[in-house]
């Protein structure tokens, strides 16, 4: 049965569609997610979801309500984690969670929430001490404490250093399977690759594509790219000459090859037979970085082209995620 | 579960909210919890008028009829001016200042997001600031009379009229907090009306030696006909029924723009 249900959604700032017919469905359990450039319209697509915007046409439930009825009935099921939402910086862990435990009829424990949420040391810690690994985390905690079967995370993770962000991932995967649906709103592919199960990319307010993340990275199947430091100097014709092969560059020491998913097996195997080993092997498979560049850029065609003009900016500009792709690394 | 079931309860209950009353309980712990870490603002309101008003009222002389001042003492005339001081700085800058930082923190957002309304958070704000603006009016009036300065002589008026003064400036604070949405330009504004409602309260010019025409102007001012009230009350008359109509009409009609202005982001 599906938990949340969006038919043609649409939202309309002044001039600017800023939602343009966003459908989708959300299973009981899963864990989705909406990707999209900055101002794509993610963040606007969720609050009219959470029911914090009114939205201007299509149907919307969560758990069989409208949002835009919304009552203590559907603030009980739904959770949400908002982006840039602080608390006030003299009230503490527990303090903050006792209290958002107090709107809810059958809150979580919260002391039992802290515990799985690695905040139990932090009990008493003000607000404003702790790190944005923690805030975040305990902004994860309020949207759960009044146990809700769907929790909407938005940008949860972005400017956190890698290690905090590793640390909320792991609580998601931990909350998997405990039957609360996840919305995540991210434009952070690893973290949609490594988390969950479904996803739509959104751009300039249409959803450009929708599938798990495997399939979505399969999708724009680019070709496989390997690299390494060849133990002597070769000839790259050897290589051209490769059927698997579809071009060889040298960068320095390092020799980059890309071609087909047999490309480093035949590479290896072809300088093997002139004595020269491969060192520092890397290898990228296309990953869902790949694939949301093309999409969100127009090099594979999207479903709809999308306005090229007027960035819609509906949401507060968040960092652009600089972060590197290559996470499949053999060595 | 059939989806008129679930929609109906959540319409009535926008209806006719019910409170949650461990909720608000809860908030207003909270909230005065918040207070007492962060005193600065309390602290520097209340100082200030409590301590002149007990020293005023420590020293003879002051306590003499003057002919200058209509034939009411120097501390007839200031202790009004002190009470209603410590409330429009509550009311003007303190207010404001959390009201605007709440939502600038997304705080109110946040609550939104719970079955509990943000409104509950201002409420508890409202309660809280009262509650120190009573205090203060409290030991105003309370501390002075130990050193042999006067009793209000009509403490129903003087009640009456403070609680419809605090409604009228409490509404005003918190249309400031309405219009504006940055911290800094609520409080700096709240400031300038600040001074404007305590030149009209009488703070540097007395309101029995203001011309006709700026006494009249000041008692249709919320501080102007507020003081006025007190300073009736203290001496033993029940406060004109247009100082009452004033504040009253101060009360709602900020309330009003206040309920209608207001947004939670």
């Amino acid at each position: 049965m599906s938990v949340i249900e969006v038919t043609g959604l649409r939202k309309v700032y002044g001039e600017r569609t800023v939602v343009d017919g966003v459908s989708f469905s959300v299973e009981a359990g899963e864990i989705f997610g909406i990707l999209g450039p900055n101002g794509a319209g993610k963040t606007t697509t969720v609050e009219c979801i959470g029911g914090l915007r009114q939205r201007d046409g299509g149907r919307v439930t969560v758990a069989g309500m409208d949002p835009a009825n919304e009552g203590s009935a559907f603030r009980e099921v739904l959770g949400i984690q908002l982006q840039e939402s602080r608390l006030p910086d003299k009230m503490s862990v527990i303090e903050a969670l006792d209290l958002y435990a107090s709107f809810y009829p059958k809150p979580h424990d919260p002391g039992e929430l802290l515990e799985r949420l690695g905040l139990a040391e932090q009990r008493k810690t003000y607000f404003a001490k702790l790190s944005g690994g923690q805030k975040q985390r305990l902004s994860v905690a309020l949207a759960l404490i009044g146990n809700p079967r769907v929790a909407i995370l938005d940008e949860l993770t972005t400017g956190l250093d890698p290690a905090a962000r590793r640390d909320v991932w792991d609580l998601l995967e931990d909350l998997r399977g405990t039957g609360v649906t996840l919305l995540l709103v991210s434009h952070f592919m690893e973290e949609a690759e490594r988390l969950c199960d479904r996803v739509i990319v959104i751009d300039h307010g249409r959803i450009i594509a929708a599938d798990t993340p495997e399939g979505l990275a399969a999708s724009v199947q680019a070709d496989q790219r390997m690299s390494f430091l060849p133990s002597a100097p070769f000839d790259l014709a050897v290589l051209r000459a490769l059927p698997d092969v579809h071009s060889v560059v040298l960068t320095g020491e390092r020799a980059v090859v890309t071609g087909t998913d047999n490309v480093a097996s035949a590479v290896i195997i072809a300088l093997h037979g002139r004595g020269i080993s491969v060192g520092k092997l890397r290898v990228d498979q296309p990953s869902l970085d790949d694939a949301f560049v093309a999409l969100t850029t127009g090099n594979e065609p999207p479903l709809t082209p999308g306005e090229s003009s007027a960035e819609p900016s509906g949401e507060p500009s968040a960092e652009p995620s600089g972060e590197p792709s290559g996470e499949a690394v053999a060595r | 579960m059939s989806a008129p079931s679930t929609t109906n309860p959540g319409t009535r209950a926008r209806l006719f909210p019910t409170i949650n009353w461990r909720a608000a309980r809860a908030m207003l712990l909270s909230e005065g919890r918040l207070l007492l870490r962060n005193p600065g603002v309390v602290l520097w309101t209340a100082v200030l008028p409590v301590a002149a008003a007990i020293i005023l009222g420590s020293i003879p002389a002051v306590r003499e009829p003057s002919k200058d001042l209509g034939g009411l003492s120097f501390f007839q005339v200031y202790q009004p001016i002190l009470v209603f001081f410590a409330l429009t700085l509550l009311a003007m800058q303190a207010l404001p200042d959390v009201l605007t930082r709440y939502r600038e923190m997304g705080v109110l957002k946040r609550l939104r997001t719970t079955p509990v309304s943000p409104g509950l958070l201002l409420c508890a704000q409202l309660a809280l600031i009262l509650a120190v603006a009573i205090v203060c009016m409290a030991l105003m009036v309370v501390i002075p009379p130990l050193g042999g300065a006067p009793w209000p002589r009509n403490v129903g008026g003087f009640v009456i009229t403070y609680l419809l003064g605090a409604w009228a400036l409490l509404g005003l604070g918190m249309v400031i907090a309405s219009l504006f949405h940055n911290a800094k330009v609520a409080a700096g504004f709240g400031s300038f009306l600040f001074f404007v409602m305590q030149f009209f309260a009488g703070l540097w010019w007395q309101r029995p030696n203001m011309p006709g025409w700026l006494r009249d102007i000041s008692d249709f001012t919320p501080s102007g006909a507020a003081v006025q009230g007190l300073t009736d009350s203290s001496v033993g008359h029940w406060p004109r029924a247009l100082y009452l109509i004033v504040l009253a009409v101060w009360g709602v009609a900020t309330s009003r723009l206040a309920i209608r202005f207001f947004s939670w982001e």
